[in-house]
């Protein structure tokens, strides 16, 4: 064999190489990984430990979403709420239920089939309550004549509040169809319920109350997946 | 995975921080103020030397021990609809023989309001009636019918 036959040769086979690596290419391209659709229902253990821990906090919060396209759920919660605040100069007692319904987007870029999340979405809630004054002082602004303290426990019931929430949150599914999840809310009032000559304070869901009208949330919750089918 | 939760954690942080209410800022329950006047000379502020002021059967309040001022500040009790305060005043030397006493019975009515979270419930004075003795104080005025809510200005001068 010659030298130039010899050249010849590895070239054509060098080009039958680029050629297939090309089409082997375009073929992995196309392959696509099918990841669940269906209904997720959790629950949000962050408020049963609160509950073990605050002997003034009780609450149970179940969550669910349901996935309308690769990248966007339809999430929604329930729960209800009782928790007893101590601020200097007088206690409450809000007590009540709350129900909160919106969108999250992922905005997390998974690989092959893997189910992460990172959520930006947002909630309207509402929340029906009732608030206890439990006990006051008041403040007299001296030492000379202290307030005593009162025990009344007047209730308002049947309080309304409306609001929004902007919500952050991550999930990871660590086992298949099996999610834990943390996400944090910034949550701002539309509208509440005051008692007479009160304040609304706390509200289930909501969570504290600010001067501003605004507030802050949080959950840690274990999910599971219910697979309607695949896409 | 971890950076974005220890992002939320932040963001938790930072938010929760600033949105504090803890700190009442707020007036609260307001004090009675008096202001003293001349009684020869009714338009003009006469200051009362060596003046001490109590509550009855309660110490003398600190910052009115035996100094000489033409207007006080005194808290009244909340918890009942009447207080009694004692002055007394030395016009003349600090010696125990020239001490002057008078007393002044406050009547009123308490109206409770909210004020904030961090500052809690106020009490405001309404139907305020003024009633005196006779010692160092010649009058006061008005005597009866004062509403007392805000510190901005005195609610009773005192003529002596």
């Amino acid at each position: 064999m010659n030298q130039k036959l010899m050249f010849k040769y590895f070239t054509s086979f060098l080009f039958l190489f680029i050629i297939a690596q090309s089409f082997g290419q375009t073929q992995k391209d196309s392959t696509n990984y099918k990841t669940g659709y269906g209904i997720r229902l959790g629950v949000d253990i962050s408020k049963p430990i609160m509950g073990l821990l605050d002997e003034n906090y009780k609450g149970l919060e179940f969550v669910g979403d349901y996935r309308l396209r690769k990248n966007l759920y339809l999430a929604a919660e329930i729960g209800t709420e009782t928790n007893t605040t101590s601020d200097d100069y007088f206690k409450t007692t809000a007590k009540g239920s709350y129900l909160k319904i919106g969108l999250n987007l992922n905005a997390y870029e998974n690989w092959l089939d893997m189910n992460n999340e990172i959520l930006v979405g947002f909630r309207y809630g509402l929340s029906n309550f009732d608030q206890t004054l439990d006990s006051y002082t008041i403040n007299t602004g001296s030492d000379y004549f202290p307030g005593n303290p009162i025990a009344i426990g007047t209730i308002s019931k049947d309080l309304k509040a409306h609001w929004i929430e902007l919500v952050l949150g991550i999930k990871a599914e660590t086992f298949k169809n099996l999610y834990l999840g943390f996400s944090f809310s910034y949550n701002i009032l539309l509208s509440i319920d005051d008692p007479q000559g009160f304040k609304s304070l706390y509200v289930p869901g909501f969570n504290t109350v600010f001067q501003t009208n605004t507030g802050f949330g949080f959950n840690y919750t274990i999910s599971y997946t219910i697979p309607f089918f695949k896409k | 995975m971890k950076k974005i939760f220890l992002f939320i954690l932040f963001i938790t942080l930072v938010f929760s921080s600033c949105e504090k209410d803890d700190i009442c800022l707020e007036t609260t329950t307001p004090k009675l103020i008096l202001r003293f006047y001349d009684v020869a000379s009714t338009s003009d502020v006469k200051a009362v030397q060596r003046l001490s002021v109590w509550a009855e059967g309660k110490d003398t309040l600190t910052q009115y021990k035996n100094i000489s001022l033409d207007s006080i500040a005194l808290p009244l009790d909340v918890n009942a609809t009447e207080t009694i305060y004692h002055l007394k005043r030395n016009q003349v030397s600090g010696n125990l023989v020239n001490n002057e006493y008078a007393t002044i019975t406050i009547n009123y009515v308490t109206e409770e309001i909210y004020v904030s979270r961090s500052c809690g419930f106020k009490s405001n004075f309404s139907s305020v009636g003024f009633s005196i003795d006779n010692g160092w104080i010649q009058s006061i005025t008005p005597i009866n019918n004062v509403s007392i809510n805000n510190e901005s200005k005195a609610h009773v001068q005192i003529f002596h």
